[in-house]
């Protein structure tokens, strides 16, 4: 088996770079509300099936319908957070965790109720994979791999140059001092919660794209992200790509000294790792 | 505003209630001796299985309707509720429940996933109800089930022998079964290596975590095996999955899976390319039996579905049986099961043509539309015919029949 780990490197990066997008939206969203918002799972769902509609429906291109993947899961997540999540912040994070699971009931279900069950899959030509010294990598891939790179970019220009990412920065810091300064912490909550959900609906169509989407598509992926928030430290975005790495690297690794039927075991194995010696998570600063 | 408070007695009472609920539950239908008769169908209408439980369950409603048009059995009408398995244990195990508990039926019909069957199965022998399936898992009727069990399915180790021939017939030099964890997975494996080593091939398995949205490792680790023909174990989500990333892996051998796992909607979502030359199997209706014709009328199709034909057996079972055994009860059906399908009896293909001849004193040999429907000591029908489609220009055409 060994003779497979170039291959199983390349399909790790591929996996942890695609899962950084959701964790990075899932961490920034900690970071400034201060709870874990499990209701990602259906967001990512969303934004697989926006996506879908932009690429299917209107004939947009997967470029173009990532800006689908990321307005309609954003604004559905603002409304969503406004109605269900922010009445209950004051009684505690776990109470409005809670919530965020029942929300990501309702939100799938939602899907189904319009979508249906059936798998779906996005109109894409089907290429067969490259093969470059002996490890195979599909085009598609090196898209997905390409675009998701650029998000990453784009979230850190914007984190650090931009009013609302120095402000997003300050609430997440200490949201008391940020207020003394004039900065609105609900706004700047519900901004978060914009660019977050726009973030993990736009992984979950990158997640999506080369397979097939069901309701079920973001669920799937809830255990990897939540492991890469926490193995990175919860409310880091350079921890949350780091996590993603070492969740989706592992994850293919495994398989080398383990059956694939335990994969998301290793998941769980690297929260308990982490946690364990370094409760802050690998770039964490704060201990929750 | 009343005050409410809690007393001992009341504490009490509350308990006694709550403790006897299901037993007053069911007095209503044990009591009911002269109302109808209550069979239930608990099939997948959503879920994995949704695409056939809908006509799984209108093939038994029809054959009650049909029934309770023509008289009724054992002088009772027939009344039959239909519940959701959802394809998932934890919802079937609730409506099993429901139909228990509430409805007061004497026959369960329909379960498909293996896992549900597993799962429902003991609320139903330790309830003296009658439990068909069209599930596959060996395990099943090795439960100590006291007869309660009947199958219509061939179990998955009969599946397994004739694929395996067929992969070895077709030219296989080295086979390859790659599957999630399911009941039937290590025993696929098991019974695969061993017919393999008979003709001196070798195997090579693995076994996946299902619910992933790619594949492409384990592709890589069962491709570089060498297997020349593989054998899927899943189910439709991860079969689309995993021959999406066959085939852009570049995969170049032969393919085989069951044709509930590789269906229309695997068709309708894959391209052709990737699916073209693919072979598929399931056990076969009996396609110009009297009673294949009998339920293609009932669902108003030309071409039935296995588990529809093999619904339509149910309740047809169900029906011979209490009115051979005089005893609407499940413990009826399961002491006369064997009774009407198997034997010397006058060979018949439906309830209504059995009936008359019960009523008579006579003996019936019910022959279905999936098959003889003769069942051995444990539950299982001895023999089926299975059909074998090859996929070609993105439509399953037939290929082989056993």
């Amino acid at each position: 088996m060994i003779d497979l780990l170039p291959q199983f490197l390349v399909n790790g990066i591929v996996m942890g770079t695609l899962l950084a997008i959701p964790a990075i939206g899932f961490t920034a969203m900690f970071a400034v509300l201060r709870f874990p918002n499990f209701s990602v799972a259906s967001h990512a769902t969303i934004g697989a099936f926006a996506g879908f509609a932009a690429n299917v429906g209107l004939g947009l291109p997967i470029e173009l319908s990532l800006v689908a993947a990321f307005i309609v899961p954003a604004i559905i997540g603002v409304a969503s957070d406004e109605v269900a999540l922010r009445p209950l912040r004051k009684h505690g994070a776990l109470t409005t965790a809670i919530a965020s699971i029942a929300l990501t009931i309702v939100l799938e279900n939602a899907v189904r109720f319009f979508y249906g069950n059936d798998l779906r899959g996005y109109d894409l030509p089907l290429v067969r994979d490259w093969r470059i010294l002996g490890v195979r990598i599909g085009p598609q891939q090196v898209e997905n791999f390409l675009l998701a790179v650029a998000i990453m970019v784009a979230v850190f220009l914007a984190l650090r140059y931009t009013r609302v990412g120095k402000s997003m920065r300050a609430v997440a810091d200490n949201p008391a001092l940020a207020e003394l300064k004039g900065i609105d912490p609900i706004l700047v909550g519900r901004l978060t919660v914009f660019f977050g959900m726009g973030l993990v609906g736009t992984g979950g169509m990158l997640l999506g794209v080369g397979t097939s989407i069901d309701p079920l598509t973001g669920f799937r992926f809830i255990l990897p992200i939540f492991a890469a928030a926490v193995v990175g430290g919860l409310g880091s975005i350079p921890g949350a790509v780091l996590g993603a790495m070492v969740v989706g690297i592992g994850e293919e690794l495994s398989l080398i000294v383990l059956s694939p039927s335990y994969r998301s075991a290793v998941g769980f194995f690297a929260i308990v790792l982490v946690l364990t010696f370094r409760p802050r998570g690998l770039l964490g600063e704060r201990e929750y | 505003m009343a005050k409410f408070s809690f007393t001992r007695r009341g504490v009490l009472a509350g308990m006694t209630a709550t403790i006897a609920a299901p037993y007053v539950l069911r007095v209503p239908a044990a009591l009911a001796q002269d109302g109808p008769i209550h069979l239930g169908s608990l099939t997948p209408l959503t879920g994995v299985g949704g695409n056939y439980g809908p006509s799984m369950r209108d093939a038994i409603a029809g054959v009650i309707d049909g029934v309770n048009a023509a008289g009724g059995v054992l002088d009772r009408q027939i009344a039959l509720t239909s519940e959701d398995t959802q394809t998932s244990p934890e919802a079937a195990i609730r409506a099993a429940r429901k139909l228990i508990d509430v409805d007061g039926v004497s026959a369960i019909m329909g379960t498909w996933a293996s896992s549900v069957t597993t799962a429902v199965a003991p609320l139903c022998w330790e309830n003296q109800t009658m439990l068909f399936c069209v599930s596959g898992a060996d395990s099943i009727t090795l439960l100590p089930h006291k007869g309660y069990i009947a199958r219509t399915q061939p179990n998955s180790k009969l599946q397994n022998d004739v694929a395996t021939k067929f992969m070895i017939d077709e030219g296989a030099t080295h086979l390859g079964w790659i599957g999630p964890q399911t009941p039937f997975a290590q025993g696929n494996i098991d019974n695969m290596t061993r017919i393999a080593s008979e003709a001196g091939l070798e195997v090579d398995s693995l076994i996946y975590e299902a619910d992933k949205s790619t594949y492409r490792s384990e592709v890589d680790t069962i491709m570089r095996s060498g297997a020349d023909f593989i054998l899927l174990g899943g189910y439709t989500a991860d079969s689309t999955v995993l021959l999406r990333d066959l085939w852009q892996a570049g995969y170049e051998g032969k393919i085989i899976g069951p044709a509930y796992a590789v269906n229309q909607t695997v068709l309708d979502a894959l391209p052709a390319e990737v699916l073209e030359g693919i072979f598929t199997w399931a056990p076969a209706p009996a396609i110009g039996s009297a009673a294949y014709a009998n339920v293609a009328k009932i669902l108003g199709v030309e071409v039935v579905d296995p588990y529809s034909a093999q619904c339509y057996d149910h309740a047809n079972l169900a029906i011979l049986a209490m009115a051979a055994g005089g005893s609407a009860s499940g413990e009826s059906i399961m002491e006369n099961l064997r009774t009407v399908s198997q034997g010397e009896g006058t060979e018949v293909s439906s309830a209504l043509e059995g009936l008359p001849i019960l009523a008579d004193g006579g003996a019936v040999n019910y022959t279905g539309a999936s098959g003889p429907c003769d069942f051995n000591e444990v539950g299982d029908i001895t023999g089926t015919q299975f059909l074998f489609q090859r996929i070609e220009d993105g439509a399953a055409v037939d290929f082989s029949r056993t």
